[in-house]
């Protein structure tokens, strides 16, 4: 019996593994806190990949003929694939320098291997082109938080601290199908009488356990979010003893929301003017009432290209009801990735060094060099974004950029199903001198390879994940993997030392963990007084965790942020004004619907790994769509529709339900398709795509 | 193109200009703000904002929400003079312009003192009209002190000191004029927040109101709603001339064409405004209803431009702020293109497409939302698809060309008035039945009930559970147990236990 955690989504639900004989099942884990012994059915059926005709047990190489044309993948020793690898990266490092080589990683990688994923790049590829798919998961609410609050932690309290809440306003999260336990914490809420609210341009199951279900125009979430504020201002709800005493910036704040009241907001967002009234009124009545009102965003509101801007605005709200720092109130990010919060904490990200240090920080790059034992100097500075890079590859130097790199490495990430404009991704991807894509499965992107390492799995190997709370939590091996696969970590390793790389690289994920929290002490997310035995003593720790004091006695986590001061330097958080712009792509006679984009409860991501496992449902995408429009069209539920946008097209089964607004389509994202045709227009702050709105035509 | 180099000061750079607005209304500030955000005062032009009025900009749509007592009156400042500071926008308020001297670029204000400009924005708004009506102006030229105007801040400001006079309790008042204004300012007075509510009476003269958007279908529910909300609307008459109150305990009569007298403690005219021209009409420029415009907002002078309430465009006006607001982005667009480019005058930004409006009615108890101008649209062969239920007291009229929603009336009903008025603005195409569709209540199919789903229905999405695996079990332990359904998300309780609650008795027989 091994306790462990889900592979799948940002809860890491607790989970036993149990071995009988040859058989792995799931039974509950009770007493972790997060999920309390509950699970939806991916969890349930975790399992279910170990041991699949479709896994990869050898490494694979395609030969290129001497014209550069590829032939067909083959099957090769790990010492060939390794060799090969190193010896086209010195290569490319030759000619086109370090920034020749790129590195892609992921939200799904342990903190361990994020960590030594950061570290390889930096110092045995010395490379600043290094990003990863966390940037399209929650980096808009990072980026805000980190304005706004000083600090980016997902959750800045426990999740269970949600049923302490009067008003839970879900801001683009449909959390019941998409994080099944955390719905729970929904319905204790209620059952306390608290209320729900939910803005979805659908109707999902989320909002159906709502008490108020708004449904805006894909794209125009901050026009609420303005329009809300404008209403708590003219009303005079603002909290202003807390906004003089925590905050600065409010005024100008103020000022901006004068023009969006109702009537605009209607216009703008399609939410009757009397919706708008009646979420404002709601927070207005509970904050005078002292109650607690908490805004949790996601990905609806996120993954657009005023993400950032939306998350703030949010936060402008929560802050003005004087909400952040007490319990059961405030603000927080529902995190999507296994580990996107961990993921974008210990340096895989472009711009960061682990402890979710800034890499253009001279006192950071210190402390970091000092630990790997390399001079600060010789650390690359700010790279590409993940989409930039992307978009970069294998392109010559214009008066504008310098040229993309030419060879990249993949981890833990099926790119072309899950960035956005795909098809141009895919065309980039081909462009490269070398694409190494280390994975379990052929995954589409592994599949365009030139080189194909299979790695170990979740229940293969040992590692830590940082949840949606910022609680580490402990993943352990349950079980031995197959013949002729190798960890994450002896991959790095092995490279680096083909690479002759300075510094060391651990293949023991506990070492590696001793040596992230040695690396991430003093910055902002310190994991230097964590340890597996605590972790496994204390159902998870909450960073930031120093070292221990003086006296040894070990620092407690940090379950609850903000309480007293918030994360900038001088203890307040920030009002920022954002202003409206619309989504990039707006509809046009050639592209007259909003096509917006998500998941389903039976798959996960770019469904690589919950694609193959039987018990799930796989269903293939759908074309979501309304009854009126349905009409408009001509086609009937289950009849094939094709869906077109400025970038590509897709063509699935039509779903007609009553749940989505007359003027959207949704697709999911799980399946080759969604994102051929999404906007790969990018937020300017946090670099995220457009993945939410675009403008499509849909024939039957 | 560009003139007046010679003024320039010595530290300016040579291409830079200097724009002049006149007026410190919704468009001007909406025209400074996306200059400012456009790079205009960085790039090393200056930007100069003329306001007749003395206090900060302001939201004019909000006052009514005020004077109902529901909108802080100092949550309506726009922008305040720190702001202006900051982006180096050069705002003087109080400053009336009394003319414009296009021969020598400058603009002449009332104490003669000369402001010069390179280009010229004309953003002066509207002047309320004052009706026909024998006593309202003293012979000082001073409204009467029971007058009211409702048109500025300051306008407000006498409103709301007269209401909350205690020498002289309001208790009854008249509102002169039943467009969107009136009948907003009619609620308002009659829904205070907090206050006692005052007794209101609308005179219009038209034979309904909102005459100028509704049909007659639709204005006679909203009269009824009125009446309902305790507001008398007098139709078909004109307010002729302030008597003596017929009643001594209130303060002025208003009589009416047809002899009627109401009496009142305070009157209040919104019977409409005008375009403010007189600045464009005395510099010779083009004048219409209002200051004649291109499709780059320019008068016939090309480097005077006017937007707003002012202007007009494609031979139409506007009161309203969506196309005021339309105006000044385009406008900025244009300056912004012509400030990089120079010569061309930024002809390479987007045309103005022409003014497109939403009128909401903003007043607690009425519904009333009217996009574009269906009477108009319906008059020029439109097609008119509409529902009028004076049982429910709802009336919605949408008028279609070529497969698209140009304009529409709804009262009393505003389902889907978001999304009305998403297809309106986009010029979405519709389908044939899709008008029809649209007015039909919205549907919201009940799933089916727990004991009418198949077998084979998934009821536990979090454990893959089906209808017939959970009418398999005798209890909730043993769904729990067997099936895992219930333990996920939670969402499936309700359905289970009525669907074990419904189990047929064969089924439940041995356990029962």
């Amino acid at each position: 019996m091994t306790t462990t955690h889900c592979p799948y989504c940002s809860l890491q639900c607790g989970m036993t593994l149990v071995r009988e004989g040859r058989a792995l099942t799931v039974e509950p884990w009770a007493t972790f806190p997060v999920n309390e012994g509950a699970l939806c059915r991916k969890g349930w059926t975790s399992t279910g990949l170990r041991g699949h005709r479709e896994r990869l047990t050898t490494p694979l190489v395609r030969d290129r003929a001497a014209d550069g044309s590829r032939g067909e993948l083959r099957a090769a020793s790990w010492d060939e694939a390794l060799d090969l690898v190193a010896d086209v990266l010195s290569r490319v490092r030759t000619v086109h320098g370090a920034d020749g080589v790129a590195v892609f990683g992921a939200g799904g990688l342990t903190n361990e291997k994020a960590y030594a994923l950061g570290k390889f790049a930096r110092v045995a590829l010395g490379t600043s082109q290094i990003d990863y798919n966390g940037r399209w998961c929650m980096s808009s609410a990072a980026s805000a938080g980190l304005r706004a609050l000083g600090l980016d932690r997902g959750l800045p309290f426990p999740l269970a601290d949600v049923e302490k809440a009067d008003v839970l306003v879900l801001a683009g999260s449909n959390l019941a199908e998409t994080a099944p336990p955390a719905a729970r914490h929904l319905d204790r809420l209620r059952a306390r009488g608290g209320q729900v609210v939910v803005v979805d341009p659908r109707r999902t199951p989320t909002a159906e356990r709502s008490d108020l279900h708004l449904a805006p125009v894909p794209g125009t979430d901050l026009a609420l979010a303005l329009g809300v504020l404008h209403l708590v201002v003219a009303a005079g709800a603002v909290d202003e003893a807390y906004v003089a005493a925590r905050t600065t910036g409010f005024d100008e704040v103020r000022r901006s929301v004068a023009t969006w009241w109702p009537e605009q907001v209607e216009r703008v967002t399609g939410i009757a003017a009397a919706e708008v009234r009646a979420l404002a009124d709601l927070l207005i009545g509970t904050a005078r009432a002292g109650g607690r009102v908490l805004v949790l965003t996601a990905r609806g509101v996120e993954q657009h290209s005023q993400g950032s801007d939306t998350v703030l605005a949010w936060i402008n709200v929560a802050l003005a009801l004087g909400m952040p720092g007490r319990e059961g109130a405030g603000y927080g990010c529902l995190t999507g990735q296994g580990n996107g919060q961990g993921g974008r904490e210990h340096g895989q990200k472009a711009d960061q060094l682990p402890g979710y240090r800034s890499i253009e920080d001279p006192a950071a790059r210190a402390h970091v060099a000092a630990v790997w034992g390399v001079d600060p100097t010789s650390l690359p500075g700010k790279g590409r974004s993940a989409y930039e890079l992307l978009d970069a590859l294998g392109r010559p130097a214009t008066d504008e950029a310098p040229a993309g790199p030419r060879a990249m490495l993949v981890l833990g990430s099926n790119i072309v199903v899950s960035a956005p404009n795909a098809l141009h991704v895919a065309e980039r991807l081909r462009s490269l001198d070398l694409l190494v894509v280390a994975d379990l499965v052929l995954s589409e992107t592994a599949a365009l390879a030139d080189v194909v390492l299979p790695v170990t799995q979740w229940a293969e190997e040992t590692g830590t994940m940082t949840n949606l709370e910022g609680r580490v939590v402990l993943r352990q091996r349950a079980v031995t993997p197959p013949a002729g696969v190798r960890t994450d970590l002896e991959v790095i390793a092995a490279l680096a030392e083909r690479l002759d790389a300075p510094s060391t690289f651990p293949t023991d994920p506990e070492e590696v963990f001793a040596e992230l929290g040695r690396a991430s002490a003093g910055g902002p997310a310190d994991y230097a007084g964590i340890t597996y035995d605590r972790i496994r003593a204390e159902h998870g720790v909450f960073w930031p965790c120093p070292a221990p004091y003086a006296d040894g006695t070990p620092h407690p986590g940090t379950p609850r942020l903000f309480a007293d001061r918030f994360g900038h330097a001088d203890g307040r958080a920030r009002f920022l004004v954002t202003t409206f712009r619309g989504a990039a792509e707006q509809p046009c006679d050639d592209y007259p619907l909003h096509l917006t984009t998500g998941r389903v409860l039976g798959q996960y991501q770019s469904g690589a790994q919950t694609r193959r496992v039987k018990d799930l449902p796989d269903t293939g995408p759908f074309v979501e769509l309304h009854p009126l429009l349905a009409r408009r069209l001509g086609t009937a539920d289950g009849e094939v529709l094709t869906v077109r946008t400025r970038r590509g097209s897709m063509r699935a089964p039509a779903r007609v339900v009553e749940t989505i607004r007359p003027d959207t389509v949704f697709v999911p994202f799980h399946w080759v398709g969604a994102n051929r045709l999404t906007n790969d227009a990018l937020d300017p702050a946090s670099r995220m795509p457009e993945f939410k709105v675009c403008a499509a035509a849909v024939s039957a | 193109m560009r003139g007046g180099g010679e003024r320039m000061n010595a530290h300016v750079p040579e291409h830079s200009q200097h724009l002049v607005v006149v007026g410190h209304g919704m468009a001007a500030v909406r025209l400074v703000e996306t200059l400012v955000a456009g790079g205009w005062v960085e790039r090393g032009n200056r930007l100069t904002v003329l306001g007749d009025e003395t206090g900060p900009a302001y939201n004019r749509i909000l006052l009514s929400a005020v004077l109902e007592g529901v909108h802080d009156e100092r949550a309506i400042t726009l922008r305040d003079e720190d702001w202006y500071a900051a982006a180096g926008v050069t705002l003087r308020t109080g400053a009336r312009v009394a003319e414009i001297d296009r021969g020598a670029r400058e603009v002449v204000l009332v104490d003669r003192s000369r402001v010069p400009y390179d280009r010229l924005v004309l953003a002066t708004g509207s002047i309320p009209t004052l009706p026909p009506v024998r006593g309202l102006v003293r012979p000082d030229g001073s409204l009467h002190p029971t007058v009211h105007a409702f048109r500025s801040a300051g306008d407000l400001r006498g409103l709301l000191a007269a209401l909350d006079d205690p020498t002289r309790p309001v208790r009854r008042a008249v509102v002169v004029g039943g467009g969107l204004l009136g009948l907003q300012v009619a609620r308002a007075l009659g829904a205070r927040a907090g206050r006692r509510a005052v007794v209101t009476e609308v005179v219009e003269g038209a034979d309904h109101v909102l005459s100028r958007q509704l049909d007659r279908a639709g204005a006679s529910i909203l009269a009824r709603d009125l009446a309902r909300l305790g507001t008398t609307v007098y139709t078909g008459a004109r307010a002729t001339r302030l008597v003596a109150s017929p009643m001594p305990e209130h303060a002025v009569g208003v009589r009416l064409d047809n002899g009627h007298v109401l009496a009142t403690d305070l009157v209040v005219l919104t019977a409409g405004g005008r375009p403010a021209t007189a600045l464009a009409r005395g510099a010779g420029l083009e004048v219409r209803r209002g200051i004649v415009v291109d499709d780059r907002l320019a008068t016939t002078d090309p480097v005077v431009h006017a937007i707003g309430d002012c202007a007009q465009h494609a031979g139409r006006v506007s009161g309203f702020v969506g196309p005021a607001w339309d105006q000044a982005v385009c406008l900025a667009a244009h300056l912004l293109a012509g400030a990089d480019g120079g010569a061309d005058g930024g002809a390479g930004a987007a045309p103005y497409p022409g003014i497109r409006e939403v009128a909401r009615l903003r007043a607690t108890g009425l519904d009333v939302a009217v996009l574009g101008d269906p009477e108009a649209a319906a008059a020029a062969g439109g097609e008119v698809v509409a529902v009028t239920n004076p049982v429910t007291r709802s009336h919605r009229k949408l008028v279609v060309r070529d497969g698209r929603i140009v304009a529409a009336a709804l009262v009393g009903d505003l389902a889907r008035v978001g999304l009305l008025t998403q297809y309106v603005e986009r010029g979405t195409v519709l389908g044939p039945h899709e008008p029809g569709d649209l007015l039909l209540p919205e549907r919201r199919t009940r799933a089916a009930g727990p004991a009418d789903l198949p077998d084979t229905a998934e009821v536990c999405a979090c454990a893959g559970v089906s209808a017939g695996a959970l009418r398999a079990c005798g209890s909730l332990d043993e769904v729990r147990e067997t099936t895992r359904a219930t333990t996920g998300c939670g969402g499936c309780s309700d359905a289970v236990r009525a669907l074990l609650a419904t189990r047929t008795p064969a089924l439940t027989g041995g356990n029962a």
